[in-house]
């Protein structure tokens, strides 16, 4: 992912990045905004990542450490509390290279959403986007062809087990974790066709 | 009796506050309710019920120091008992999240349904205690593939820590999506029922806008009709009070969020 370097407006910690989307969606930033979340700084993480704008609309979100971008780029640098927020300018027609990586765009009210958890800048960012943009994401046969790979779902459900498992242990939930055999009343049968007759 | 629900979905922008209130009032019509707000990171059920000036919230029942008793923190509105968090980031941090268990052991006791306005996210303890804490999961999704993926993940999430899921909510669905073919996909990975499958609608912003839920300020949108029609659907279990307030009680809870 290459973004073409802008022009520094300001940096500075802003107690929340919705702050920070809200002040670029006023003055309709065509740019760059680097987010560093301070609290992940303090735990001797390393979490940074940057959300681009065309006229103060979200476009592109990339977690410039795991090197993944679009939505689940925007979860990577989610973190509550105050950030460090790095303003860059750049030139609409520079951006518009990178605005085309397909894999890499967001629908304009995400960044508010997940970054900020907040429903009013995300509604207020789509209400201000283009009538092209709002759709944004609303593939029915995306979804449809989704939920037809069924190896592609029990991939996700099997992340997602072995990843809260990991957390519970790390964060001292293990004795609540329901034991491995326990039959689950909200699993049906379907479920069970759809792990493959496994249980967990 | 009581049943305890997190209200859920992974990730935000669903309409899960809008979803629980709406939940709420419509189940308050045949239940003692007690609404939540569970997302102690990023409240923002207060803004929906009116509650902006609250001078007690959930926060302050969570700080040892503040010495604030529960029910000073439980608000009557709408029909249901709402009890909000507040916005302070330095109240989050100061927050003991096994204050939680005890203050929701203590709301279980005396209400038929605990509706947990939950986290849009998983990445802390805090973030997942609700859904570790309540009897099942009422998942929200909009009809996307990242909400859904996102609603699979949680509800892997809460069948880790034995929490079942209740039923699923399709919300903000728009007049050319057919949600009919996408909800029988979809009940083929998700427990429970698909509960209903809500319009999107001007009226929920609208609403939030005058801090009123939906159903009190737009009862007659097909929206509404729509949660009515998900609460209608919702099997409420009687637990015994008392043994989901020991629950609740003995529940193992981190020492820091």
């Amino acid at each position: 992912m290459r973004i073409p370097r802008g022009a520094l407006l300001r940096s500075r910690v802003v107690d929340d990045p919705g702050d920070a989307l809200a002040e670029v969606l006023d003055e309709g930033l065509t740019g760059y905004v680097v987010f560093e979340p301070q609290d992940a700084l303090l735990l001797g993480e390393s979490t940074r990542g940057i959300v681009t704008f065309e006229d103060g609309i979200p476009v592109l979100a990339y977690d410039t450490e795991r090197d993944e971008g679009g939505r689940d780029g925007l979860e990577g640098f989610a973190v509550t509390g105050p950030h460090r927020v790095a303003v860059h300018a750049v030139d609409a027609d520079d951006l518009a290279e990178a605005h085309e990586t397909e894999a890499f765009r967001v629908s304009p009210g995400e960044p508010a959403r997940v970054l900020a958890g907040d429903e009013r800048l995300s509604d207020r960012t789509l209400d201000a986007a283009p009538e092209s943009r709002r759709d944004e994401g609303r593939d029915q046969s995306a979804l449809e062809a989704f939920l037809s790979d069924q190896e592609a779902i029990e991939q996700i459900q099997s992340e997602a087990r072995a990843e809260a498992q990991a957390r519970a242990e790390e964060w001292g939930l293990e004795s609540a974790l329901a034991d491995d055999d326990e039959q689950l009343p909200g699993r049906d049968e379907a479920d069970d066709v759809a792990h493959g007759g496994t249980r967990y | 009796m009581v049943e305890a629900f997190a209200v859920a979905s992974g990730k935000g922008g669903t309409g899960k506050t809008t979803s629980t209130l709406a939940l709420g009032m419509a189940l308050a019509e045949e239940y003692d309710v007690t609404v939540i707000d569970a997302d102690t990171g990023m409240a923002n059920l207060l803004f929906h019920a009116g509650l902006d000036d609250a001078d007690v919230t959930l926060h302050d029942l969570l700080i040892a120091d503040r010495d604030a008793a529960v029910e000073d923190a439980v608000y009557d509105r709408f029909g249901m008992s709402v009890v909000p968090c507040g916005t302070s980031l330095t109240a989050f941090e100061a927050a003991d999240p096994k204050r939680l268990r005890d203050v929701v052991a203590e709301l279980a006791a005396g209400t038929d349904v605990l509706l947990l306005d939950s986290p849009a996210a998983l990445g802390s303890k805090s973030a997942v205690l609700p859904i570790v804490l309540a009897d099942r999961i009422v998942v929200v999704l909009q009809p996307t593939v990242p909400s859904l993926s996102d609603g699979l993940k949680v509800q892997e999430y809460a069948h880790s820590y034995g929490t079942e899921t209740a039923g699923v909510v399709f919300n903000r669905v728009r007049d050319d999506e057919d949600v009919d073919q996408i909800a029988d996909q979809a009940g083929r990975y998700f427990g429970g029922q698909t509960l209903a499958s809500v319009p999107e609608s001007d009226a929920v912003r609208a609403a939030r806008r005058s801090g009123e839920p939906l159903l009190a300020h737009a009862p007659d949108d097909p929206a509404a009709d729509a949660f009515r029609e998900a609460a209608a659907r919702l099997d409420v279990r009687d637990g015994d009070e008392h043994d989901v307030a020991e629950r609740f009680r003995s529940a193992v809870v981190p020492e820091r969020v």
